[in-house]
């Protein structure tokens, strides 16, 4: 005779969690992911030249004085520190965000994703976790460390003390290129099933506002119309935040609006678009 | 014998060139009514709208327009034009975007099969859908062109004596999207994640070797392109200052041989890559 199972409703038997820690799963399932990826490492230690090239040079300053003359340590350098990662956090933001959204689009595991006990501020949460660490592994973590290299270097904190606003000039710049780059690229990948064109769509938005930034630039002689270009502003905020002279006319609190309105959209954009069921009219 | 016994004789594999003629037919339709028209609408719109918006300034009367204090005439505001969103943008954006798109399409939709199991050889099908995307992005970029040319050239111009340059410009830039095109059309048959390598390209690549001296930039597109333009290269960025000290313009001769072998070249190495290759779809 063989056994009759229960097929009777069972109660859930497995460990519950509170609801929003499941981010940390997709951040992390993501994390490994990219990692797994030989070529994505090689980039992420690629992008690691400009910090070794600064490590150098500040290596040379503080025991060499005389090398000081033409390689000035000052809080410019790690204001252009930041600048160099900029062509690096493009492409890694390409490369790691293009597919975060528009991958589970186009497999349908949306609907998967959400009929879990999983928020979708969780599952955006997760996969914005994704991008924030691999860019800020380029941004802010070589920045700090650069900072505290001149300190170790120099065995003082004569210049840390003088400069102290740069930690936070550090942190504020990193998360400005970080977060404006994530939740634009984030935003687009939602919009479509391809990956491809989500990457397209990136670099539109960041190569073709500069262009006719630089085509209005040269029309109208001024760099009034800086705002139109979301790398531009970047910068313009930037600039203010290292409490350096602003390198274009626009007022950088216009500059800092168009950011934040550029972040409010993308959330907007995701809002909309990461649903479980998406009702057809 | 009856000659319903007779064993049918196998139709003849159509030809090369009327097999891609007959995927180009189906892949322009396919191309131009799809959601990435909106995107190169997008691309060659907004140089239109910037044309419309300088010509209703002028029309308004708007004082003459100034660069670095020196009055521009219409000429002078097309060739900034040209390089700002043609030449560094759109052409090798769109290149790179269909060029790519030409098989991983079909891959990533699971629909290469089905072309691939025609009697028609899987370089027909590279070939005719590369015919398609230069049909498609010629008949959206070059009017956008001209229509840019035809509002800002009156702007203290004359029509008829810079239409020369005109047709230059379009020259130069359908060979870009030909030859672009080509390029990452070898490059989408070939790699796994052929739109980052083709943005490394362009945007990392080229704009880094054209600003040292010597002979890499021999090995860019840009360098056989962007010296026959007849427009001056504008200073709008410190690269562009740099790029403008290196410059070397190659001779005629040498870029329109250039750029051909190099079409030539990388279309054939496409479609060697795609009869050879094994496309495994992702279940």
């Amino acid at each position: 005779m063989s056994p009759i199972h229960d097929q009777s409703y069972r109660r859930y038997q497995g460990a519950r969690h509170a609801v929003g820690g499941a981010w940390g799963v997709i951040a992390w399932s993501g994390i490994r992911a990219m990692l797994a990826k030989r070529a994505y490492v090689f980039l992420l230690i690629f992008s690691w030249v400009p910090f070794i090239v600064n490590a150098v040079r500040i290596y040379l300053v503080t025991n060499f004085p005389q090398a000081g003359s033409f390689l000035g340590v000052n809080p410019q350098m790690f204001r252009s520190f930041l600048d160099s990662q900029g062509v690096f956090v493009f492409f890694m933001t390409i490369w790691a965000g293009a597919g975060l959204i528009a991958n589970d689009r186009r497999a349908n595991a949306l609907q998967i994703y959400l009929s879990k006990p999983l928020l979708r501020a969780e599952y955006v949460g997760g996969k914005l976790a994704v991008l924030l660490a691999f860019l800020l592994t380029v941004t802010l973590v070589p920045g700090l460390l650069l900072l505290l290299l001149q300190v170790a270097f120099s065995g003082s904190f004569d210049f840390l003390g003088k400069n102290l606003y740069l930690i936070p000039s550090i942190i504020l710049g990193s998360l400005v290129q970080v977060i404006v780059a994530s939740t634009t690229m984030l935003a687009l990948s939602s919009l479509s099933k391809s990956s491809r064109y989500a990457a397209l769509l990136y670099t539109g938005a960041i190569f073709f506002t500069d262009a006719v930034f630089n085509a209005l630039r040269l029309i109208n002689g001024s760099t009034r119309m800086a705002w139109v270009s979301i790398t531009a502003n970047m910068a313009q905020v930037t600039d203010v935040i290292f409490r350096q002279p602003a390198r274009y006319e626009t007022p950088w609190l216009v500059s800092l609006l168009v950011l934040v309105a550029l972040v409010v959209l993308s959330i907007s954009v995701l809002e909309r678009r990461v649903r479980g069921v998406e009702v057809v009219s | 014998m009856t000659p319903a016994s007779v064993p049918a004789r196998p139709a003849k594999a159509p030809g090369f060139l009327y097999a891609s003629l007959r995927v180009f037919d189906l892949s322009v339709g396919e191309m131009l009514w799809s959601r990435r028209t909106i995107f190169m609408a997008l691309v060659v719109g907004v140089p239109v709208l910037i044309a419309l918006l300088v010509r209703g300034a002028s029309a308004l009367g708007a004082p003459g327009l100034h660069v670095n204090n020196t009055a521009v005439d219409g000429p002078a505001i097309f060739g900034l034009m040209i390089w700002a969103f043609y030449l560094r943008f759109s052409v090798p954006v769109l290149g790179a975007f269909y060029g790519t798109s030409l098989i991983a399409d079909e891959v990533e939709d699971k629909t290469i099969t089905y072309l691939f199991t025609r009697p028609v050889s899987r370089g027909a099908v590279l070939f005719g859908k590369f015919l398609a995307y230069v049909l498609c992005t010629m008949i959206v970029v070059l009017p956008s062109i001209t229509v840019v040319w035809l509002l800002v050239t009156p702007l203290g111009g004359s029509l008829g004596q810079n239409f020369p340059d005109l047709i230059k410009d379009l020259l130069i830039l359908a060979a870009g999207l030909v030859v672009y095109g080509a390029v990452f059309a070898f490059i989408g048959a070939t790699f796994k994640r052929p739109l980052l390598i083709s943005l490394v390209f362009v945007f990392g690549f080229e704009p880094a070797v054209l600003v040292f001296p010597g002979y890499l930039k021999r090995f860019t597109l840009a360098y056989y392109l962007q010296g026959l333009v007849p427009q001056a290269m504008p200073n709008d960025s410190v690269v562009s200052l740099v790029q403008r000290i290196f410059r070397e313009t190659p001779a005629l001769s040498t870029a329109v041989i250039a750029l051909t072998a190099i079409t030539v070249v990388c279309l054939w190495l496409a479609a060697r890559t795609v009869s050879n290759k094994e496309y495994v779809l992702e279940q």
